[in-house]
């Protein structure tokens, strides 16, 4: 019952950042990395691969690592694997089925042959319509909550895998596994990026 | 600490015997002990040795294959649970199995339990507030219930020796309605709590915004480690810095010399000696070997958590006691209460973004009770109060943010916006028709009834939770809070995790089942000190309560065992 520590779950968010015009260049090599290297434990070719792309474009590698430096797509295979139920598994298939039937109906193809341009187009279209994360107050949401899509989930999901790996969780974010004096109020500048344990 | 005695099958014959080794338990344990006592603690489940038997205290979440995740197995054992929020990897051991250990919801109802050395003592809240004659008198001046047979007077002296050993760290304020305890230094408010506090005390007279008072430690205390800010509380904690019976009052007990704890213990019954006219011991199941023992000693605590302590009465029935032993009032499983949760409100809060804190302060703010505590702050809309918890913290949720890309992942290292909430914890009644009963027909793992729990929140709480978002989201506002929410999850009871009642303290032998010194009315070597003994249930966090009054009624049981009046 520490109630504090699932604050973090979910919450209220104002800053909206736009995709520059300029990072374009850097989905450029999507097109290519389609080539499965891993074995999945659920997914089939077709929907892992699809899942690395999404993680790649949501999360890609810039002057630190990206979610597929990381392998949140592997991880995200593994969690569905051996935490979702038959059901669970079940829909996010049909979703994931239902995803690539979207893409194919509006640009000719599944997701994973889609050029950059498309796949983008794609994404933004899926930013406007699937659904917002309510608020949430010691673990559980609180407050009005909207259906939340194939897409959120999984940018969630991607988003969860990233922050806590090791290797973002312990070099790129601020870690202080054992923090000793708790400082009230420091000055955002000292601490940098934000601190990795919740 | 290592060395518990846990060899109990060769002696069967104690001084006294305690069951359950919670946050009560352990101080029955650790009293009695030090008085001389040889003193049986039986545990339902596993021992849970201080530091040793944390196997999660250290997992980063990387560390865990699942980060955390639960396999559906797990998400199957835990059920119920589950619904709490609570339940993850690191402390999915720590909670009772849902499947084993099955109950009957007439009504909604959560019933979160630790099954293990220590019980829910390493899960709590830390949270730890003195009640007050406000609390002592509401039954008497409002006529529901029945009066409690104590006053603040008679339990201030034990809230003063059990703070002082356990170690509370707060901020005094002087509140007649919220007493103040012997205080170690409090934890501090960040920088956003410190603004909304001063707003909101600037705006609202007679109310008030400090740093939750908690059992954890700001500095070493008794040989224990002062709190680290990890916030892995609930996982044990390797310093010993909050208060649980495993670091603080079961370590003691052993030290003594007196203490013999026994693992896989569940009690079944007591057993009523009716030529005595007292109970003579406990027979219990063995849940590993299923073997029935009986042991016997001259005082009982039973300490089993409040609904399990009840069920034990209720199961302990003999001629003399047809249905259930000291339930000569037939309020034995009657008056359940809890307080009601996950009402209140949040928002952003800007101005405050090139600020940010270090560490993560196991704790929030706290912000007393201000209605109904005299003629001025008089409702006419409900009896009793409530009290609120919160905090302030970066937060926000970056998946909801419309963009991805690289600039959208660098932005997301940074941390998100401010944002604060307040969430009410509000007083329950005591209603004779919430209540508890023997399941004979839904039997546990080990073939024992199992407990059928009807208990629901009434007008008179609903009419508190609307008030508790009202002031929530006015208090908020009106501090400078952005974007404010109000919410209420409805929850039924049991989601506060301070089930109380069930087996109530009382002048009168006719509609209570405990005396003034938490015995058993008819059956005076029998003490109960958890949170079934409570008459009302105070808006405040209780667990103190059960600290003070176990640790006043084992000091009388040793004082009337040496009278030889029990």
């Amino acid at each position: 019952m520490d109630r504090r520590k699932a604050l973090q779950k979910t919450g209220l968010f104002a800053g909206a950042t736009i995709l520059m015009p300029s990072m374009l260049s850097l989905f450029e090599s999507c097109k290519t990395e389609t080539r499965l290297d891993w074995k999945p434990l659920y997914f089939t070719d077709v929907e892992a691969k699809t899942i690395s792309k999404l993680v790649d474009i949501i999360l890609p590698r810039t002057d630190t690592p990206g979610a597929l430096d990381v392998k949140s797509d592997i991880f995200i295979d593994k969690v569905i694997a051996k935490t979702y139920d038959k059901e669970g598994q079940d829909s996010l298939r049909a979703a994931i089925a239902a995803f690539n039937e979207n893409c194919k109906e509006n640009y000719g193809d599944i997701f994973i042959n889609l050029n950059t341009e498309d796949s983008i187009k794609v994404l933004k279209e899926a930013e406007k319509i699937s659904g917002k994360f309510g608020s949430g107050v010691w673990g559980a949401a609180v407050g009005p909550q909207e259906s939340i899509g194939f897409y959120r989930s999984m940018k969630s999901m991607a988003i969860w895998a990233f922050m806590t790996s090791e290797e973002i969780g312990k070099n790129v974010l601020s870690y202080d596994p054992i923090p000793g004096k708790y400082v009230p109020c420091k000055p955002l500048s000292e601490v940098g990026n934000k601190w990795s344990l919740g | 600490m290592a060395n518990f005695n846990i060899n109990a099958k060769k002696e069967v014959t104690y001084d006294a015997i305690v069951i359950g080794s919670g946050i009560s338990g352990g101080w029955a344990a650790k009293e009695l002990c030090e008085k001389g006592l040889k003193t049986l603690v039986l545990e339902r489940g596993p021992i849970v040795e201080h530091v040793v038997d944390y196997p999660t205290m250290n997992l980063d979440p990387w560390d865990m294959e699942l980060r955390g995740g639960l396999t559906p197995e797990e998400k199957e054992k835990h059920y119920k649970n589950i619904r709490s929020g609570w339940v993850g990897k690191d402390t999915e051991h720590f909670w009772a199995d849902d499947k084993a250990n099955p109950y009957t919801e007439k009504k909604p109802f959560l019933w979160l339990r630790g099954h293990q050395m220590g019980g829910k003592s390493l899960l709590w809240g830390k949270q730890t507030y003195r009640w007050s004659d406000l609390d002592f008198e509401a039954n008497a001046k409002d006529g529901y219930g029945v009066d409690w047979p104590i006053r603040y007077k008679d339990i201030e002296p034990w809230y003063t020796y059990v703070e002082k050993f356990a170690g509370i760290s707060g901020e005094a304020l002087g509140l007649p309605q919220l007493p103040d305890s012997h205080f170690l230094p409090p934890m501090e408010l960040n920088c956003v709590e410190k603004h909304v506090k001063a707003r909101i005390e600037e705006q609202f007279a007679g109310r008030n915004m400090t740093i939750g008072r908690v059992a954890h430690l700001t500095q070493p205390h008794n040989g224990r480690g002062q709190c680290q800010n990890r916030n892995r509380c609930s996982r044990g904690c390797p310093y010993g810095a909050y208060f649980s019976s495993n670091a603080v009052t079961l370590p003691p007990a052993n030290a003594t010399g007196n203490l013999t704890i026994r693992p896989y213990s569940i009690v079944q019954s007591l057993i009523y000696d009716e030529a005595k006219g007292k109970a003579s011991g406990v027979r219990i199941i063995d849940s590993e070997t299923n073997e029935a023992i009986e042991y016997s000693a001259k005082i009982i605590f039973v300490n089993a958590s409040t609904l399990s302590t009840t069920q034990i009465l209720m199961n302990s029935k003999s001629n003399r006691f047809e249905n259930g032993l000291g339930n000569d009032s037939g309020e034995l499983g009657h008056n359940l209460m809890d307080h009601t949760y996950r009402v209140g409100a949040m928002g952003k809060v800007d101005g405050f973004d090139d600020k940010y804190y270090k560490g993560r302060r196991p704790n929030g703010i706290y912000i007393p009770r201000y209605v109904n505590i005299d003629e001025k702050s008089k409702s006419d809309k409900f009896l009793r109060g409530f009290g609120y918890q919160g905090g302030a913290y970066r937060g926000g949720n970056p998946a909801n943010i419309e963009a991805f890309g690289a600039d959208y992942k660098n932005s997301i290292l940074k941390p998100g916006g401010w944002e604060m909430f307040i969430t009410g914890f509000a007083e329950c009644l005591p209603y004779h028709d919430n209540k508890i009963s023997l399941n004979s027909d839904v039997l546990d793992k080990w073939g024992q009834p199992t407990l059928t729990i009807d208990a629901e929140f009434k007008a008179n709480e609903k009419a508190l939770n609307k008030q508790i978002q009202e002031d929530a989201v006015e208090m908020l506002t009106k501090a400078g809070v952005k974007d404010v929410l109000g919410f209420d999850n409805e929850h039924p009871p049991g989601y506060g995790v301070h089930e109380m009642g069930t087996a109530r303290m009382g002048h009168d032998p006719k509609t209570s089942v405990l005396n003034g010194f938490n015995q058993v009315h008819a059956a005076k070597n029998v003490f109960v000190t958890d949170g079934a003994c409570m008459t009302s249930s105070s808006c405040v966090n209780p667990s103190l309560t059960y600290m003070a009054l176990t640790a006043r009624a084992a000091n009388h049981a040793v004082s009337e065992l040496k009278k030889l009046n029990i």
